[in-house]
């Protein structure tokens, strides 16, 4: 048992060590990095690092690293700056010019902002809801940042923050519906309630309005793809791997670096969230074909049963595909899952192994149950019982296999 | 292959905006329970439940779609398999009211004809921020000739009659496309579901 342990803490640290002198090196190597982190990287070290290489954040020079890591947080003050401060004082200046809007829904100017207003609103309203939701089962996002942005939360700031925006634009909406009603209501008093925002102290943010934060921006910065329901999902991981790193540099800017990553990520997987690619050669249709295809090639039992009951990959791989499995598993493993994902060279060719190693290690279920039994099965992933190094060692080897 | 243990299926499927409260009221149904925290669906869930309706075991297999328009290609093709179909908004957000008719195209479009329909306002528990009248659901409702519910997922009410209603309504035209075991009695057909029509 002692020399168990022992043994273990040896090859916890000599795993540390090999990760230490790979960061340290003055050019980092790429082949070296993405084996390591094939592997996984050590939990709460160097992840956020190693993350920011591989995603293509942080250049292999590590000469270059404070000079690019300042040049891209400054830009991401600017685009806080351009696209929430500045509009925020609009806004807050607007409201208070009583009686004499400069701005308001009925201005015929096409430059009008309103227009424009209203559609962020809703994106808006819908990044909210999914960020109060984002991992419930952690207490994490719900906590407040040490790191909130200053500009936005200090007392007598004359900007209308998102959480402000949200708030208004429900009761803009309440105000305009009653209205129609005919009902006449002062609803002034009408805040939302603050179970809504637990116990948070003036001055201070929680880690998903952070979180709400980037990806608003994200979604004005991209606006031919706009705020697509689970790119929280896909930031979530991100974020709080930064945020809480042992690093202090690290999480500091967790909030602008964990938006370049989320970026560099979305320009590799943003094909699975729209729509109108679906169909085509990249989108999220042709991933789910390719799960089925390969499966048939490794396993045709497995394979045929699935098209006997008729379960379609849209009914669970779907999920499995654009959330790059961060539903399926409990967040230490979802991390774990993307140390090899982000290493893949390939990258993503190794996620529809791993969604293959999922079945063939429920194989026997699939082969006696019924639809209904197998759909729960593949809806709710019994990661207590298959842990998640049984899944990833089965994934390596039916890569291998294929190859 | 496992026994049967029950004597129809019926698939049925919830719709509406993201955020209603779908994926709540199937939880309020099938675990009798309610969680204020739900992960937002991406692309479909799916839940079992069996009931006993007129002295037959029915299993309900309901589906939960997700209510962006995004993964409006991926959740329409369950439209077609679907016997009964649940049209959720918020009574608390106008605008999910607004997009009903916009969902009963989407019905009208990719379902089949003869599939049984309920509109159901939900939070009704929230009547301090409600903003669609229990009225404008009703008319809506009559205009299309749809059974209509207020419901409360989070207080529990009329969870279960509105699943049970819409069984009910299949369940009433049953015998007519399904051939049963024992004899078909088409003129319980004319009992069935008689509606404003
Ligand atoms: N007060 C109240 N809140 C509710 C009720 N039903 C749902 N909610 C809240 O509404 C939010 C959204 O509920 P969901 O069931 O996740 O909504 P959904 O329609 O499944 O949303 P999508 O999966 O995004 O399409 C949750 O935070 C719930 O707490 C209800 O009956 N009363
Ligand atoms: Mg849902």
């Amino acid at each position: 048992m002692r020399s168990q342990c022992q043994h273990m803490m040896a090859a916890f640290k000599a795993r540390l060590k090999t990760f230490e002198d790979l960061l340290g090196a003055d050019k980092i190597d790429r082949g070296k990095l993405r084996k390591e982190c094939y592997q996984g990287c050590p939990e709460n070290n160097c992840r956020a690092l190693c993350w920011k290489l591989l995603l293509n954040y942080l250049p292999l020079q590590r000469s270059e690293w404070e000079k690019e890591k300042a040049k891209q947080r400054a830009a991401y003050r600017n685009f806080i700056q351009e696209l929430i401060i500045i509009p925020g004082q609009k806004a807050k200046s607007n409201l208070s010019a009583n009686g004499t809007l400069a701005d308001h829904p009925l201005n015929p100017n096409p430059d009008s902002q309103w227009q424009e207003d209203f559609k962020d609103n809703d994106m808006l309203m819908q990044i909210d809801k999914d960020c109060r939701r984002l991992c419930p089962d952690l207490f994490f996002f719900q906590r407040a940042t040490e790191f909130p942005c200053e500009e936005l939360v200090k007392a007598g700031s004359n900007v209308e923050t998102l959480r402000k925006r949200v708030e208004h634009s429900v009761l803009k909406s309440e105000t305009v519906a009653r209205n129609r009603q005919g009902i006449t209501v002062n609803r002034s008093n009408s805040r939302r309630k603050s179970e809504d925002y637990i116990a948070l102290k003036e001055g201070e943010e929680a880690h998903w309005e952070v979180v709400e934060r980037i990806l608003f921006i994200y979604a004005k910065l991209n606006p031919g793809l706009n705020y697509v329901q689970g790119m929280n999902e896909i930031l979530g991981p991100i974020y709080y791997t930064f945020a809480t790193d042992h690093d202090d540099d690290c999480r500091t800017n967790a909030e602008a670096d964990s938006f370049f990553c989320f970026t560099n990520l979305m320009a590799e997987i943003r094909d699975s969230f729209i729509k109108s690619l679906d169909e085509s050669q990249c989108g999220i249709g042709y991933s789910m074909e390719l799960l089925y295809r390969k499966l048939r090639e490794q396993d045709v039992a497995l394979w045929h049963r699935l098209e006997e009951v008729e379960l379609k990959p849209q009914f669970f791989a779907f999920r499995w595909l654009t959330l790059m499995l961060s539903q399926e598993f409990p967040l230490p493993d979802v991390l774990r899952i993307w140390d090899s994902l982000f290493a893949d060279a390939n990258r993503f060719d190794f996620l529809i192994y791993i969604c293959m190693a999922m079945l063939v290690l429920v194989r026997n279920e699939i082969l006696t149950s019924d639809f209904p039994s197998i759909m729960k099965l593949v809806q709710n992933f019994p990661h207590n019982r298959i842990d998640i190094h049984t899944v990833l060692a089965k994934a390596t080897e039916l890569s291998f296999r294929q190859s | 292959m496992a026994k049967k243990t029950y004597d129809l299926l019926f698939k049925l499927l919830l719709i509406g905006d993201s955020g209603v409260g779908k994926t709540c009221l199937l939880f309020r149904f099938s675990d009798d329970a309610f969680n204020t925290t739900f992960i937002s669906t991406i692309g479909i869930d799916f839940k079992i439940k069996t009931v006993e309706l007129g002295g037959k075991k029915i299993k309900l297999q309901i589906w939960d779609t997700a209510g962006q328009e995004r993964f409006h290609t991926i959740t329409t093709s369950y439209y077609r398999g679907a016997m009964g179909i649940m049209l959720v908004y918020d009574i608390t957000n106008a605008k999910t009211f607004e997009n009903i008719s916009k969902w009963l195209r989407n019905i009208d479009e990719h379902a089949n004809e003869d599939v049984e329909k309920m509109i159901l306002g939900n939070k009704c528990d929230m009547e301090d921020k409600r903003q669609v009248a229990t009225a404008r659901g009703d008319s809506i409702a009559k205009e299309h000739c749809i059974p209509f519910l207020e419901t409360s997922a989070k207080a529990n009410i009329n969870v279960e009659k509105a699943f049970m209603d819409l069984a009910q309504a299949i369940l009433n035209k049953t015998p007519g496309r399904v051939a049963e075991p024992g004899g078909v009695n088409v003129s319980s057909q004319e009992t069935g579901s008689k509606k404003c029509c």
